[in-house]
């Protein structure tokens, strides 16, 4: 089986967020950048599907420069090829640019298995996944917490709300987005990150994708206009002073709820 | 003139209240734009459904009714809402945020080479152009995003307005466009409640919740657990804390584990992503303890203690412990 994991770099959780100049973004400079959580559970369930059996994990991210330190950490980890796909004329592209670049690399691959976080933290739109399964014309479920095979299917377990699963049976190929907690992540090992130094990450640009006149700021149908800060409502009061002083006031108000 | 397109729902056999607070969405832009408002609604035996829909919400109601349409799957479920799409030619196609809503949306967006604004809070209209508004960074910043062009496809976060309550005129009309079985690729086997053990939150009348911020799971057994027991409450936990494997599933409050709403709920180290909040936002007073003084969690709080939790909470626990003692 060949399996396509597409990660996507996002700041570090931790990160201060400042917004840039033109109010558009956040300022990159000088922030960490890590995998996106959701990505890191989808590329360990790619791992234990090899594991378990025979595979192929080819790992996928979309950036500049940077990326090739999150695509080195999956190599590590046990991915056996990366595909960085590098242009900036990408940059400022929509959630639908950038599923069409992934499709793109998904034709060239001819992937089984396409696995995908739910979401990025950074922009929280959980779009690419369904997109991107419409555009390779594959089956698609979301918020799998559970991945297994079944009779030549994947058997996936989804998340719905208030502590409800639906259970989907998917043809291959097909492609599942997954939630945090699917699994335990893994640490790339020292033997595996000296492996890693011999396994190769493709680069392509958006034009080798045959794409480039489909992503980019031009191509987008939506753009984000800008970011900031949420306004503040009332917000709690917050307390000041010593240690002391503020949980003999939290002791106080605890006493006005009658909890004491 | 345009329309808009309002993909309803079903739940547990009923038109979903999020579908009328998108229809509260519509009517606001409809009637600062000139558009009209349309609906689909799919399932097998869903007449009264599309019925209660054009009473409740108004406007022409496509129900497309059908055997493949009894389960939710995406494949039918997406032929079903692009063949209403067809028969309105909306320039506007709106979803609630749901499961059924981020798993479809996206692909029917796609299909119709559509922009996406996704889990919006507000849908706006300026000059006349369409303006979505949502969050980002887990809550942490708010976007604001502009079509280019039409159509354009929205998810709106369920809650984020009113259900519509209003005078209504609509009429249901039959479409023919359930899929063919042999069409379908996805099968839906069943859907299941995930078993509930040991810890019921939802009868606690007092939490100590514990976040990424609490660091490690023995970190839990120390600071949080022993607060919790000196208020004679329970222990509760983030997503993040469950997701690490810190906790079992039954601590997590949240949208995805127990919606909670106690007397105090004491938040110590949680940020607050929205799925959090969905969780804990009930509670009749929430107290909110974390370094980061930007962090949402303070937005909800009723008092806030910007501080390390690992100096605030023992010495809130020792004060409890005394003044119980006093009492």
């Amino acid at each position: 089986m060949k399996i396509m994991v597409c990660l996507k770099q996002v700041p570090h959780q931790d990160a201060r967020l400042d917004i840039n100049a033109e109010g558009t973004w956040i300022k990159e400079d000088g922030i960490k950048f890590e995998i996106n959580s959701y990505d890191q559970y989808a590329l360990e369930e790619a791992l234990r599907i090899k594991d378990a059996g025979e595979a192929e994990v080819v790992v996928v991210s979309i950036g500049p420069d940077r990326v090739t330190q999150s695509l080195r950490t999956a190599l590590g980890m046990g991915a056996d090829r990366a595909v960085h796909v590098k242009d900036p004329a990408i940059e400022g592209s929509d959630a639908l640019g950038i599923a069409r670049t992934l499709a793109a690399v998904a034709k060239e691959e001819g992937p089984d298995l396409i696995l995908t976080g739910l979401m990025s933290d950074d922009v929280n739109t959980a779009a690419v996944p369904p997109m991107l399964a419409q555009l390779a014309d594959m089956p698609h479920t979301t918020a799998a917490v559970k991945v297994e095979q079944h009779d030549g299917a994947m058997r996936v377990e989804r998340e719905l709300e208030g502590g409800a699963l639906e259970v989907v049976d998917l043809p291959r190929p097909c492609l599942i987005s997954v939630q945090t907690g699917l699994n335990q992540v893994r640490y790339a090992s020292l033997k595996g990150i000296m492996a890693a130094k011999k396994k190769s990450i493709d680069v392509k640009t958006a034009a080798d994708l045959g794409v480039a006149d489909q992503v980019g700021p031009a191509a987008a149908k939506i753009a984000v206009e800008k970011i900031y800060t949420p306004p503040k409502g009332e917000g709690a009061e917050i307390l000041s002073g010593s240690t002391e002083e503020v949980v003999q006031k939290l002791v106080a108000k605890i006493k006005e709820l009658g909890l004491l | 003139m345009g329309s808009i397109l309002i993909v309803a729902e079903i739940q547990k056999g009923a038109i979903r209240e999020a579908t009328y607070e998108l229809v509260s969405f519509a009517r606001r832009v409809a009637e600062a734009t000139d558009r009209e408002v349309k609906s689909v609604v799919a399932g097998k035996g869903i007449g009264t459904q599309a019925e209660e829909l054009s009473k409740r919400g108004g406007g022409e109601v496509f129900a497309i009714d059908g055997d493949t349409l009894e389960h939710y799957t995406v494949d039918a479920f997406q032929h079903a809402v692009q063949a209403a799409v067809e028969a309105a030619s909306p320039d506007l196609v709106l979803f609630s945020n749901t499961p059924t809503g981020w798993d479809l949306a996206p692909r029917v967006a796609a299909a119709l080479e559509a922009g996406f604004a996704s889990d919006c809070f507000d849908l706006l209209v300026e000059d006349g152009k369409l303006v979505f508004l949502r969050r980002v960074f887990n809550g942490k910043l708010d976007a604001r995003l502009v079509a280019r062009g039409t159509p354009v496809v929205a998810s709106m976060q369920p809650g984020a307005t009113a259900a519509f309550e209003g005078t209504a005129d609509g009429k249901v009309t039959a479409l023919d466009a359930a899929p063919p079985a042999d069409s379908l690729r996805v099968k839906f086997v069943e859907t299941r409640v995930a078993e509930a053990k040991g810890v019921d939150l939802t009868k606690a009348s007092i939490i100590v919740s514990g976040g990424r911020g609490v660091g490690a799971p023995e970190k839990f057994e120390e600071v949080i657990k022993p607060l919790a027991e000196a208020l004679g409450g329970a222990m509760g936990a983030s997503r993040p804390v469950v997701d690490a494997g810190w906790l079992p599933h039954e601590y997590q409050v949240g949208s995805s584990g127990q919606v909670v709403a106690p007397k105090l709920y004491v938040a110590c180290g949680i940020s607050g992503a929205i799925q959090h909040l969905v969780g804990m936002k009930g509670s009749n007073f929430i107290i909110a303890i974390n370094k980061d003084p930007d962090a949402p969690i303070f937005e909800v709080a009723d008092v806030g203690v910007v501080a390390d939790l690992f100096e605030v909470v023992p010495a809130l626990t020792q004060a409890v412990k005394e003044a119980k003692g006093a009492a």
